[in-house]
């Protein structure tokens, strides 16, 4: 195991705008988390913890277990060890804990998931309506404001599959944000769409950033990671091996892996 | 203008241009032909290309010919159709009492307008459809009322007709293309058309009506199958969610279900029906009838409901947990909707089937639906030797109603995928 590395977190004033983070309180904390998927372990005594409004990007090869992770903390896996805790409630076989963190935490997929069989409107009503028992017309307006803030309020009334990717993605973020969520988890949310489209879902991700959200995202674009994490997180092969400042990894990365990873994606 | 072309070069550098052809996509220029030549060369390409063929043409051209001269000839010249119309209430209606006519026709004025608008929404009546229907509804109006004592059936069938162009025309305003008024409009279809059924049994039966053992002739084919179909469905959702369960228990005793039902015919199960139920559940034969029925079609749609979840990506269920909803909420609102519309084509066929299969209840039960009427109204001394005038005449009923279902499932999935998975 690698609790040894684990423990050179780079705990220095973050590259985006000094110690903002400072005295925030843990929002994620994780600790050993084990996952197996029959004889295969996918995530190995995995220790992490964010706070409030920080922003996390995951970086690591494929396999290494990233959207394993991720998936875990709104448990659409279940881990097999260790612990979970969200926003003080932790995760475990209790459903009422469940549901209250699934309410915390929004979760965008890198294939968009939305529901086919559903107007992009009604796509975002259906959790704050069904889940928050919000009435119709309140939900409806609530879903025109997201759709306004991620741009495009002239697609309330279409289906998903007539919207293009880049439209898609800014749905389901709306579709997350329509929850009110405390965290947002997004799993490689631009690794489906066309080079054009990529840059509309990221700034609407910026401006979720600089609005104070705490985020977890796995991706690939280095150029967000660098201008808009706080931290950045490097999985291999089921293990945390390093973490620290966009500036710690991009000049001086320390184990040889991530070194391998970074000059192979840069 | 800025945009004007270059001026040309002088005549003499370049040679004078021809006459600019217009060219057009092979299919338009077919399409500038006048008719008759696009006939012939239709005829030339599809019915006489070889020698082989032309052979072929003339034999099929000649066998249809005698199949359709045979017919005519046997339907007005060689036939009959007294044994019809003097067994019509028998064949219709069974042992349902006559003074209660009026109960019959006013289900028939309820259900028609519904199934008009189903043909508005999801269908268009082509000339084809036109014709079949006007086709049926002469063959019907002629046999059922023809020679009645008074006006009354011809009026009832006049105006339900007229009630079927009325739920068409008004489903033909409905949108084409999906969107909250065509999903509004569906959900108001579906909920009455869930409604038809238990309604027609009350104005059948409410308030002095007749009992269900009454129920007889091609009525009790109308009301069977729906029963079987509506109930099949009902219980085949709990059924496919169960056989994908992951609780072990559950998921085998669906299985087990599904495949000791599908291992049988139907007719095996009416046998069922008739002996064994009856241990069980003491309650009419009619309604142990349709609780096989609805059972042994349960069994099949369920393997198709089956196959609509499996073809939902994993990401969809995923996706509504991570919004919040619950298991069941998820279910609900947003892996069945999809998965049923995946499999609404096969399940309209398992209708047509059992529609058909309707026909075997009376060879093994003593109810008495529109085969074992027939059979009946054969065994009277005076019409012994009219047996085809009255299996055609069922024959036509069941193929009317096949028909229309066929009809309307084929443009349902046609229309399917439509801004919809
Ligand atoms: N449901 C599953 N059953 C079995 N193995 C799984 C399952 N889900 C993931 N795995 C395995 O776990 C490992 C980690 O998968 P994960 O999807 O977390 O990787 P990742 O880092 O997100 O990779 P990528 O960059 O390709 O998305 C992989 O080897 C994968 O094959
Ligand atoms: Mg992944």
């Amino acid at each position: 195991m690698t609790t040894e590395t684990e423990a050179t977190t780079a705990e220095q004033p973050s590259a985006n705008g000094a110690d903002r983070l400072a005295g925030q309180p843990d929002i994620i904390m994780t600790e050993g988390v084990d996952k197996w998927f029959g004889d295969f372990q996918a995530l190995d005594d995995v220790t992490l913890s964010v706070k409030e409004h920080e922003i996390v990007v995951i970086l690591g090869p494929s396999g290494s277990g990233k959207s394993t992770f991720i998936r875990c903390l709104n448990r659409l896996e279940e881990h097999d060890a260790g612990r979970i805790v969200i926003d003080g409630i932790e995760l475990n076989e209790d459903v009422r804990n469940l549901r209250a963190i699934r309410e915390e935490v929004g979760m965008v997929f890198q294939q968009f998931n939305l529901f086919p069989h559903l107007s992009v409107l009604n796509n975002i009503t259906l959790g704050p309506q069904k889940v928050r028992r919000m009435p119709k017309l309140d939900a409806e307006q609530l879903a025109m404001e997201l759709l306004e803030r991620v741009g495009i309020p002239e697609q309330a009334d279409k289906y998903p599959t007539q919207l293009s990717g880049g439209q898609q993605q800014r749905v389901a973020i709306a579709r997350a944000l329509a929850m009110r969520p405390k965290i947002m988890l997004f799993d490689e949310p631009t690794s489906a769409l066309d080079p054009e489209m990529i840059k509309e879902v990221l700034d609407v991700m910026r401006e979720l950033a600089e609005s104070g959200m705490t985020m977890l995202v796995v991706t690939h674009e280095m150029g967000f990671a660098r201008e808009v994490a706080d931290r950045l997180v490097f999985f291999d092969e089921g293990q945390l091996i390093e973490q620290g400042t966009p500036q710690h990894f991009f000049e001086s990365p320390r184990e040889e892996r991530t070194k391998l990873f970074l000059s192979q994606i840069l | 203008m800025a945009e004007q072309p270059p001026i040309p070069p002088p005549a003499a550098a370049a040679p004078p241009q021809p006459p600019r052809k217009v060219v057009l996509p092979p299919h338009r220029e077919r399409a500038h032909r006048p008719w008759r030549v696009r006939a012939e060369e239709w005829v030339r390409r599809n019915l006489f290309a070889s020698p082989g063929q032309t052979l072929l043409t003339f034999a099929s051209l000649a066998l249809v010919g005698l199949v359709i001269a045979g017919a005519v000839w046997f339907v007005f010249f060689q036939a009959n159709w007294r044994v019809i119309t003097v067994n019509r209430w028998l064949l219709f209606a069974g042992g349902f009492p006559l003074d209660e006519k009026w109960r019959l026709w006013l289900s028939v004025a309820l259900v028609f307008p519904l199934i008009g608008a189903a043909y508005g929404m999801w269908a268009s009546l082509g000339r084809r459809d036109l014709l079949f229907i006007a086709l049926a509804g002469a063959f019907v109006f002629f046999l059922t009322a023809h020679g009645d004592a008074g006006p009354s059936s011809s009026v009832w069938f006049a105006a339900s007709l007229a009630l079927f162009f009325l739920g068409y025309r008004v489903c033909r305003f409905v949108p084409r293309e999906t969107g909250r008024p065509r999903t509004l409009a569906v959900r108001t279809l579906a909920a009455l058309l869930a409604l038809a059924l238990p309604l027609v049994l009350i104005v059948l039966m409410v308030g002095g009506g007749a009992q269900a053992s009454q129920f007889g002739g091609f009525m009790l084919n109308l009301i069977l199958a729906p029963v079987g179909i509506v109930g099949g469905l009902l219980l085949a959702v709990p059924l496919a969610l169960g056989r994908a369960s992951s609780l072990r228990a559950i998921s085998w005793t669906c299985t087990a279900y599904i495949e000791v039902i599908r291992g049988a015919p139907l007719i095996g199960w009416l046998f069922v029906a008739l002996f064994i139920l009856e241990d069980v559940i003491s309650s009419p034969l009619i309604v142990r009838t349709m609780i096989v029925l609805a059972v042994f079609t349960a069994a099949y749609v369920a393997e198709y409901i089956r196959g609509g979840l499996q073809s939902l990506p994993r990401g969809q269920g995923e996706a509504g947990h991570a919004v919040g909803l619950s298991h069941l909420q998820t279910l609900q609102v947003i892996v069945l909707p999809q998965a049923l519309r995946v499999s609404i084509p096969p399940i309209v066929g398992q209708a047509i089937g059992l529609w058909k299969d309707t026909a075997l209840i009376s060879i093994i039960l003593p109810l008495r639906e529109l085969v074992g009427n027939s059979r009946a109204a054969i065994a009277q001394a005076e019409f012994i030797p009219d047996r085809i005038e009255v299996y055609a005449f069922a024959a036509v009923l069941f193929w009317i109603v096949a028909f229309m279902m066929s009809r309307i499932s084929q443009r349902m999935e046609r229309a399917q995928g439509v801004g919809e998975r």
